[in-house]
C-alpha cells in the first residue's frame, strides 16, 4: 500500500486525444472522448454502426460526424434560426417509444405523457424500413435561444434489434418549413441490410473506426511501440546502429507538400527547400494504384526517405530515419515497402 | 533476532503507542489548518508518512513525526499481526474476531481510501455537456497539438511534475519545457500598472505584459490557490536530440483565460494551465436546474439537477434528477448536487470515485454484529449463572 502511495497518478504526463467536434446535448457525448489512444486503432466504437443510405435535401449542410452520429446536418434559415438533423442508432436499452418522447418533451421543458395519450401524439410513417414512428413537439427551454430551438420532429425506428433515431430540432418555423424534407429523408433510409439504391450519405467518417490498410512487412524489421501520433513503427538495426520506419496518417489533406518536406529537412538540420526544387526532389512510387510521392534527404549524419499518398479524406506518411549507413541499406526494402501498400 | 521483532509488532504497547501518535497527530494538524487551510494541513499531516520541518533558509527536511499514512500502515500490521499471534478459535471469542475483523476493514479500508479516491467536480449551465469533471485542487498543463483538423492531442504535465521538475521531456512533445519560474499562488497585475520595478517572467504571448507577484498559500475552505508558472519551450532537433534555440518563454496561469498559441516542428500547439480533468467514457448534461427558496426567504428549500446520461458504449441514454440525499451512481462515480453559481443558472456536481466507498458500512456492521455476539454471549452466560443461584 505504502508502494502504491508513491506511485500516484495524479503525479504521471499522460497523453490523449480529443475531438474537436462539440459534444452533442441531446446524442452522444463520444464526439470528444479520450481516447487515450497509442494509434488510431484504439478510438473506442461506441456501438456497431448501421450503414444509412437516404436522400438528403440540397440546403442540408453535411456536419463531422461522431461515433454515434452516422449523419449529422444543419440547416439555416433566415433572421440566423438553425436546426439541427441528426441520426443514430442506440441498443436496445435506449427505451421504448414512451421514454423517448418524454425524453424530448423535457429538452423543451414540457410535462411527459402517459402511455395512454402517446397513440395522439405518436404517428405512423409507412417506409420501406417499416412503419416508423413520428412525433413533432413543440416548446421552449427556460432560457432557451428561440432560433435555435423551439420544435423537435423524431422518427424511431427499430432496425435490426437496434433503435433507429432521427431528430430535427431547431427554430420552430424552420422545422415546420423543413418538416416535409425531414420525413422525405426518413423515409428513404435504408437500414443494415437493406440494398443501396439511393445516394450515398456524403460525409467522411470523422472517427469510425481504424483506417483500412495493408502492407507487407519486409524481412529484417521489428515491430516497434506505437505512439499517441503513429499508427505504426518498426525498426531495423544493422551494426548497433538503428533506423526508424514510421506510419502516420492523419484526416485531411496533412498540409501542403513543402511544408511537411520542409519541416523533415529542419528535422536532420538542412535548410527549407526553395518551392522551384521541391518538384524536381519528389519521385512518384506506384503502389498498385495508389500513387505515393516520395523524397530522399540527407544531414550531415541523419537521413530521411519519406513517402506519402492521400486516400479517402486521410494522408498517409510513411517515414524511414536514421543514420546515413543504416538508411542506405533500408532504403530498397522501404521502397518495397510502399509498393506493397493496399487501401 | 526474529522473535523480537515478532513481539513488537504484536505488542499491546505498540498499540498504545499507534493510538496516542494519532491523538497527538489528530491535534496538531487541527491547529496547522489555521494558517494551513485544511487541505494542505491535511496532505502534510494525514496523507503523508512522516510531517517533515524544513529549517528555516536550509535546502533541506527532516522527518519530525510519523505522519498518517505511516501510523495508519503500523496501527494495521499490529493488529492483523497480533490478532494472527493470539488467535485460538472458539465460538466464545466469535464475537471478539468479529469486531477485530471490522476494525481491519475500517483501517484498511480508510488507507485505501485516501490513496484511491478522487474527489472532483461537474460545473453544468443549462443544456450544457460535458465528459470530463475538474479537480478543484489540482492543476495541470495542457499541452494541445492542434494541428489535426479533427482531433486534439493533449498531453496534460501535473501540477506535481511542474513543481518539481525543471526541464520536462515527453514522447509526444518535440520540444522541451523549461520551467523557468513557479508560483503555487500568485497576484497578477499589467505591467502598467505594477509600477516601474516590475518586470515581467515572460516574453510571448500576454505574459510579456504581466507582473507575476508571488502570495502566500490560500486557507480558506473556499478559497483557491492562483497557480502561475513561466515555461521556456526548447525544440529539440530530431535528427541529434540536441536542443535548438528556445522559442521563447510563456506565462501560463489560472487567472489567464485562452489558451496561448505557437508553433513548433511544423505543428501548432497550445498552451493552457487549467484544473486538472479526469474524463469519461459517457456524458452528462444539463438540462434543467431547479433552485427553490423558503418563503420570502433567501434559504435554500430544496436544488436539483436534472441531466440527461449518455453511454455510448453501453447504449445508455437516460433522464435522472440529482438532488440532496439522491446521488447519481453511475461506472463506479457517484454524482452529488454539491452547489450551484449565483444565477441559478449553473449547477456544481461534486463527482467522487471511491473504489472502496463501501468498506465503512461493511466494518460498521461486522463490528456490530461482533459486539452483539459478544455482549449477547455474556449476557445469556450471566442470567444463566443468576438463574443457577436464584435455584
Amino acid at each position: 500500500m505504502l508502494l502504491f502511495a508513491c506511485d500516484r497518478s495524479d503525479q504521471q504526463i499522460k497523453v490523449y486525444r480529443v475531438s474537436k467536434a462539440p459534444l452533442d446535448a441531446t446524442l452522444s457525448a463520444d464526439a470528444t472522448m479520450p481516447t487515450n489512444a497509442s494509434s488510431p486503432s484504439s478510438l473506442p466504437l461506441a456501438a456497431p454502426l448501421t450503414p444509412i443510405t437516404a436522400i438528403i435535401p440540397p440546403n442540408w449542410e453535411p456536419q463531422p460526424l461522431s461515433q454515434m452520429r452516422q449523419a449529422s446536418f444543419l440547416v439555416h434559415g433566415e433572421n440566423g434560426a438553425v436546426a439541427d438533423i441528426s441520426f443514430v442508432t442506440l441498443g436496445p436499452s435506449a427505451g421504448n417509444i414512451l421514454d423517448n418522447v418524454n425524453r424530448w418533451l423535457a429538452q423543451l421543458a414540457q410535462p411527459p405523457i402517459a402511455a395512454d395519450k402517446l397513440a395522439g401524439t405518436v404517428q405512423q410513417l409507412p417506409t420501406a424500413r417499416g412503419d416508423i414512428a413520428i412525433v413533432d413537439i413543440t416548446g421552449q427551454p427556460e432560457n432557451g435561444d428561440s432560433s435555435k430551438d423551439g420544435r423537435i420532429i423524431g422518427a424511431i425506428a427499430s432496425d435490426e434489434g437496434r433503435i433507429a433515431f432521427f431528430k430535427m430540432r431547431g427554430n420552430s418555423a424552420l422545422v415546420g418549413a423543413q418538416k416535409e424534407n425531414f420525413l422525405k429523408w426518413v423515409s428513404s433510409s435504408r437500414g443494415a441490410n437493406s440494398p443501396v439504391s439511393t445516394t450515398d450519405l456524403a460525409t467522411p467518417p470523422a472517427n469510425s473506426d481504424k483506417p483500412q490498410i495493408k502492407w507487407e512487412v519486409p524481412p529484417g524489421w521489428s515491430p516497434a511501440a506505437t505512439s499517441a501520433m503513429r499508427y505504426a513503427s518498426f525498426t531495423s538495426e544493422t551494426n548497433g546502429e538503428k533506423a526508424d520506419i514510421s506510419v502516420v496518417t492523419f484526416a485531411g489533406d496533412g498540409g501542403s507538400d513543402a511544408d511537411n518536406v520542409n519541416r523533415w529537412r529542419q528535422q536532420i538540420g538542412l535548410p527549407p527547400a526553395e518551392a522551384s526544387a521541391l518538384n524536381s526532389m519528389m519521385v512518384p512510387v506506384r503502389a498498385g494504384e495508389i500513387s505515393f510521392s516520395t523524397v530522399d534527404m540527407a544531414g550531415a549524419t541523419a537521413r530521411v526517405v519519406a513517402g506519402w499518398t492521400r486516400h479517402d479524406g486521410r494522408v498517409w506518411f510513411f517515414k524511414l530515419t536514421g543514420p546515413k549507413t543504416v538508411v542506405e541499406q533500408e532504403k530498397p526494402k522501404f521502397v518495397k515497402f510502399l509498393q506493397s501498400v493496399r487501401f | 533476532m526474529l522473535r523480537k521483532f515478532v513481539d513488537l509488532i504484536t505488542s499491546l504497547k505498540l498499540t498504545i503507542i499507534c493510538l496516542a501518535a494519532a491523538m497527538a497527530l489528530i491535534f496538531a494538524g487541527t491547529i496547522a489548518q489555521v494558517h494551513l487551510g485544511i487541505h494542505e494541513a491535511q496532505q502534510r499531516y494525514f496523507q503523508s508518512l512522516f510531517v517533515w520541518w524544513p529549517p528555516e533558509g536550509r535546502g533541506f527536511k527532516i522527518p519530525i513525526f510519523p505522519g498518517g499514512h505511516l501510523i495508519g500502515a503500523v496501527l494495521l500490521i499490529n493488529l492483523i499481526a497480533a490478532h494472527a499471534k493470539r488467535f485460538h478459535w472458539a465460538w466464545r471469542k466469535l464475537g471478539i474476531h468479529l469486531t477485530h475483523a471490522g476494525l481491519i476493514i475500517m483501517l484498511a479500508g480508510g488507507l485505501f481510501t485516501d490513496l484511491f479516491a478522487v474527489e472532483s467536480h461537474m460545473r453544468l449551465s443549462g443544456g450544457d455537456t460535458r465528459n470530463y469533471s475538474e479537480d478543484s485542487r489540482l492543476m495541470e498543463l495542457a499541452v494541445i497539438d492542434t494541428t489535426d483538423p479533427e482531433l486534439d492531442q493533449v498531453t496534460a504535465i501535473p501540477e506535481a511534475v511542474l513543481r518539481r521538475s525543471r526541464t520536462i521531456e515527453h514522447g509526444s512533445l518535440p520540444f522541451q519545457i523549461i520551467v523557468r519560474n513557479f508560483f503555487q499562488n500568485s497576484r497578477l497585475h499589467m505591467l502598467s500598472e505594477a509600477g516601474s520595478a516590475a518586470r515581467p517572467i515572460a516574453n510571448q504571448g500576454p505574459g510579456a505584459q504581466i507582473a507575476v507577484e508571488a502570495a502566500p498559500r490560500a486557507t480558506g475552505v473556499d478559497d483557491r490557490d492562483i497557480m502561475s508558472v513561466a515555461i521556456e519551450i526548447v525544440p529539440i532537433e530530431f535528427a541529434s536530440g540536441t536542443a535548438l534555440p528556445p522559442l521563447g518563454t510563456w506565462l501560463v496561469s489560472d487567472a489567464l483565460g485562452a489558451p496561448q498559441t505557437f508553433s513548433c516542428a511544423g505543428r501548432s500547439w497550445q498552451i493552457a494551465l487549467r484544473p486538472a480533468r479526469y474524463y469519461k467514457p459517457y456524458s452528462v448534461t444539463l438540462q434543467k436546474f431547479t433552485h427553490e427558496r423558503y418563503a420570502g426567504t433567501e434559504i435554500p428549500k430544496d436544488f436539483s439537477s436534472r441531466v440527461t446520461l449518455i453511454d455510448p458504449e453501453r447504449s445508455v441514454n437516460r433522464d435522472i434528477l440529482i438532488y440532496m440525499n439522491h446521488p447519481l451512481r453511475y461506472r463506479g462515480e457517484t454524482f452529488y448536487q454539491a452547489g450551484f453559481e449565483k444565477d441559478d443558472q449553473t449547477t456544481i456536481l461534486q463527482v467522487v470515485h471511491n473504489p472502496t466507498f463501501i468498506a465503512p458500512y461493511i466494518a460498521c456492521i461486522v463490528v456490530a454484529a461482533g459486539l452483539l455476539v459478544q455482549f449477547g454471549y455474556h449476557l445469556v452466560g450471566f442470567s444463566k449463572r443468576r438463574r443457577t443461584a436464584l435455584a
